[in-house]
């Protein structure tokens, strides 16, 4: 039962627990109760740490953020401190002063806890980056350390010469350098500036030898005796001694050499204030200063011995050649004002740089003079000289009416001025220009181009007749300035002689248009002898053809007299229409006229001509003979001509006259048709002393009327040829037939009319 | 289930190996030293922590057990006695915790005094046969059911503070 025994004796160990008395603790509610109770009653100070689990006594914290601090390496960030300690960061902020008032090797810097080790240890790390960079700066150090410039200037300033062996910038009292670094810089740019032999910007010296700015100018005076520097700014210029040395010798001996100097040349050496350069440099030289450059005295006397040559030989001088090739033409320019006296310049002219002198304008004057004379002439005979002198006469008629007309005019005469000009090609444009820009800058020889220009422009002067064209011109003298090689200037030198030609050439032409207008005047009265009598005839002709019509049948005269007027009196139309147009100065041709046309042309002119003119227009067109024939009558009348009186005896020669051509024509005819045709009217005339016109269509009317003249026989040969006419014109299958037959008969027609001749005769 | 302060004094107390009732005579003392020794350790536990809040007692046998428990409510003792007998199925069945004083005064009471326990208490019992002893009873079942009906009880007045007797 050892069992039970020992139950018994645990259930009494049970009974003896439970009877033991409780421990007197007090639960974590009843601490904190009473804690805060005691805090209440502001019977003890305590500090709650951020997880409200412990207290903490204001120096036990005061002594934990002592021990942060060391534990740290003597620096501390608040924030971080706090979450170590395990306490709010306001505790740690209100107990700060406690901490750093009794210890004066603390400092709060920025938040942070800093201690006396620290600072040592940072102070020596300085000084050894500093002698190991030979240079720092407590721009760097605030970057490395994180702490403020400020607080890092006074430590290194309390430190420097103790721990930190080197010196402080005097320009930039945040930067501090060792002697030796110093040294090894100055000598850094004593070298380099040493080497240098041309100007050469700060920038780049300073990326050679890898110096800063700052120290390379504060540096500079101190190493350097070689040079200068032209500022203190970062794109300042070195400019070694040496080389400014070398370019005053070059300046001056090219200067005595060439006896110029180019601001171009200048510029290359680096010597942008050239003005005030050459000032210094050349101080007893007497120069003229031009556009691009600065010659000497020698330059601008040669120039006036050229100058002096050229009037003297009657030639020319290109100035361009004969100077340095530097020059542009500004320069010339200058050189020439320069040069040139007023006497010289009144005996030449000056083309870009070109000095030609007058003589040898007028040798080429000389030169065109045969052509001008030439092209005078022609222009008073194809009639544009008295154009001109006309449109110069109504044009100041125009002048005086209204303004606007003469604006018309003018731009008219711009137009085609601008298409003469546009003919002389694109190539000629350029120098066109630049005579232009010379104009501009007034240069005394170039005036008269000027002039000439301007005239054109000018109102009242506008139309001046181009007696020669500027090409022509340029043709004439172009040989001779190939010759002289001197065709670049053949524009300018055209334009300047053109004005003088066309001037010339319009007094040429006034002399001829005076000797023409002379001779034109007999002329014309001989013309107008010729062409009455010739008037006379034609009208005879018509009378008698006429005459010729009326004895035939009623039915056939009106269609000859249609006929006749078509014909004859057309011509006789179309020769007083020409003579009148003559008489007006009218250019017109009265047989490429219609009947319309003719009328539009007559009712343009003078009101004594209108009347009469018209009527004989109207008449050709009408139906009757004595109608036109007093038309004519009356239309001679302004022309100042006769109508001769009618003379029958020579009505009778005309006839026989007639009579003989026709048969001449027929004997000589070989044409089968015609041959009838003539041949009928060679009888017609025989048969009745009278004159017919009349064509082929009114052969077989004419035939009809015949019949009573002509024996049985002829007629029905007639009829029979006139019958294989009519079937060969009509063009049927027997075309080849017929002409075989006419053919044959055609002898025996001519034989017809030439014996009918006879048997007239007989009668 | 059952609060973290009940879990943490629970996984102190040590637990039981022998499955045995009071019917088996050799086992039974095994475990009824085992009991002993569990209560003991809660006791001690208890102490420690200040917070002693019952007395046992059984009889020889160990099968009828009886004493006191008390809960301080504004610092005032309420005593009240505690008596229970151990069910034949032990430890299958849980043993019924009685307080006869607090019979018919509250609706969580079975007739005798029986306190009705907490739902999870049955099958957490269950699950945890034999390794649960009385310790655990005390502690699961009496324990929360004081801190829960005594503050009720007394705000309603059916219990009200007695001067200390014993």
């Amino acid at each position: 039962m050892a069992d039970w025994e020992e139950v018994k004796r645990l259930a009494a160990d049970f009974q003896k627990v439970q009877l033991s008395s409780t421990t007197q603790k007090l639960s974590e509610r009843n601490c904190i109760e009473i804690v805060s109770w005691l805090i209440d009653r502001n019977m003890v100070e305590l500090i709650f740490t951020s997880d409200g689990k412990e207290y903490l006594t204001p120096s036990q914290l005061v002594n934990e953020i002592k021990g942060e601090l060391y534990d740290q390496g003597g620096r501390i960030n608040l924030v971080e401190l706090a979450k170590n300690i395990g306490v709010d960061l306001a505790h740690i902020n209100t107990h700060l002063n406690e901490v750093l008032k009794g210890q004066k090797d603390i400092q709060h810097v920025l938040g942070q806890l800093i201690d006396n080790s620290y600072i040592s240890r940072i102070t020596s790390e300085i000084n050894e980056k500093l002698q190991q960079q030979g240079q720092i700066s407590i721009g760097d150090l605030t970057i490395q350390y994180d702490l403020p410039a400020e607080f890092l200037q006074q430590i290194v300033d309390k430190n420097i010469g103790k721990t930190i062996f080197g010196k402080q910038d005097k320009n930039d009292s945040r930067v501090y350098y060792t002697e030796s670094f110093i040294a090894r810089t100055k000598s850094k740019i004593r070298g380099a500036l040493a080497g240098l032999t041309r100007p050469t910007t700060v920038a780049s010296i300073l990326n050679q030898v890898d110096v800063n700015e700052k120290m390379f100018f504060s540096l500079f005076d101190q190493t350097c005796m070689y040079g200068t520097l032209t500022s203190r700014l970062p794109g300042a210029q070195y400019v070694p001694n040496v080389y400014a040395r070398s370019q005053n010798e070059w300046v001056s001996s090219f200067y005595k050499q060439n006896g110029y100097l180019e601001f171009d040349a200048l510029n290359r050496l680096g010597i942008t204030d050239y003005k005030q350069y050459i000032k210094k440099q050349l101080v007893n030289e007497e120069i003229y200063y031009l556009n691009s450059c600065i010659i000497s005295k020698s330059i601008v006397e040669r120039v006036q011995a050229d100058v002096d040559e050229c009037i003297a030989s009657k030639s020319y001088s290109d100035l361009q050649s004969n100077l340095p090739s530097v020059f542009n033409e500004k320069d010339i320019e200058i050189i020439l004002t320069a040069a040139l006296t007023n006497q010289q310049r009144q005996q030449v002219l000056v083309i870009d740089s070109y000095v030609i002198s007058k003589a040898f304008v007028e040798k080429l004057a000389d030169i065109c003079d045969e052509l001008v004379k030439e092209n005078a002439k022609a222009a008073v005979e194809s009639g544009k000289y008295q154009e001109y002198q006309i449109s110069l006469q109504s044009s100041h008629l125009k002048s005086q009416k209204s303004e606007e007309a003469e604006e018309k005019l003018d731009k008219r005469e711009e137009r085609r001025k601008k298409a003469a000009s546009g003919k002389s090609g694109g190539g000629a444009q350029g120098r066109e220009t630049k005579t232009k820009s010379t104009k501009k800058f007034g240069r005394g020889g170039s005036k008269n181009v000027t002039e000439a220009d301007d005239d054109g422009d000018l109102p009242g002067k506008k139309t001046i007749l181009e007696i020669v064209s500027a090409d022509e011109v340029r043709e004439a003298i172009l040989p001779l300035l190939e010759e002289e090689a001197l065709s670049d200037v053949l524009e300018p030198l055209t334009a300047q002689l053109l004005p003088k030609l066309n001037e010339k050439g319009l007094e040429t032409a006034q002399n001829i248009y005076v000797v023409t207008v002379a001779d034109r005047t007999a002329n014309r009265r001989q013309t107008h002898n010729e062409l009455q009598n010739k008037l006379n005839a034609l009208i005879g002709d018509v009378r008698l053809f006429e005459k010729g019509t009326k004895l035939l049948p009623q039915d056939v005269q009106p269609h000859l007299v249609k006929y006749l007027l078509k014909s004859l009196c057309t011509d006789i139309v179309n020769e007083i229409l020409n003579y009148v147009a003559a008489e007006q100065n009218l250019n017109t041709k009265a047989e490429t006229l219609n009947n319309e046309q003719k009328l539009k042309f007559v009712n343009e002119l003078p009101s004594d001509f209108k009347t009469p003119l018209l009527q004989l227009v109207k008449s050709v067109s009408g139906q009757n003979i004595e109608e036109f024939m007093t038309a004519v009558e009356e239309a001679l009348a302004p022309c100042s001509m006769i109508l001769k009186k009618i003379d029958k005896k020579k009505d009778r020669a005309i006839v026989l006259n007639h009579k003989h051509q026709l048969l001449e024509q027929l004997n000589k005819c070989e044409d089968v048709a015609l041959a009838l045709h003539l041949a009928t009217l060679a009888i017609f005339t025989t048969a009745t002393q009278c004159m017919l016109h009349a064509s082929g269509r009114h052969v077989s009317a004419i035939l009809a009327f015949l019949k009573q003249y002509l024996t049985e026989e002829q007629a029905t040969e007639l009829t029979s040829y006139h019958d294989f006419v009519t079937l060969m014109l009509s063009g049927g299958s027997e075309v080849e037939n017929a002409k075989e037959k006419l053919k044959e008969k055609l002898a025996l027609i001519k034989r017809i009319a030439n014996d009918f001749k006879r048997a007239g005769s007989e009668k | 289930m059952v609060d973290e302060g009940t879990r943490q004094t629970l996984s102190k107390i040590p637990l039981l190996k022998t499955k045995a009732g009071p019917r088996e005579k050799e086992l039974w003392v095994q475990r009824l030293k085992e009991e002993y020794q569990s209560l003991i350790k809660y006791v001690q536990n208890n102490k420690e922590a200040d917070n002693d809040w019952f007395r046992l007692e059984s009889n020889k046998e160990g099968t009828k057990w009886f004493g006191k428990c008390w809960y301080i409510h504004d610092l005032l003792k309420y005593e009240f006695d505690v008596e229970f007998d151990i069910p034949v199925t032990y430890p299958t069945t849980a043993p019924e915790i009685a307080l006869p004083e607090l019979d018919g005064k509250t609706a969580k009471m079975y007739r005798g005094g029986k306190i009705c326990l907490s739902d999870h208490f049955k099958p957490l019992w269950a699950r945890n046969v034999p390794k649960f002893g009385i310790s655990h009873a005390m502690a699961l079942g009496l324990g929360p059911w004081l801190a829960v009906e005594i503050p009720d009880l007394i705000s309603k007045g059916v219990i009200s503070y007695k001067e200390k007797t014993g």
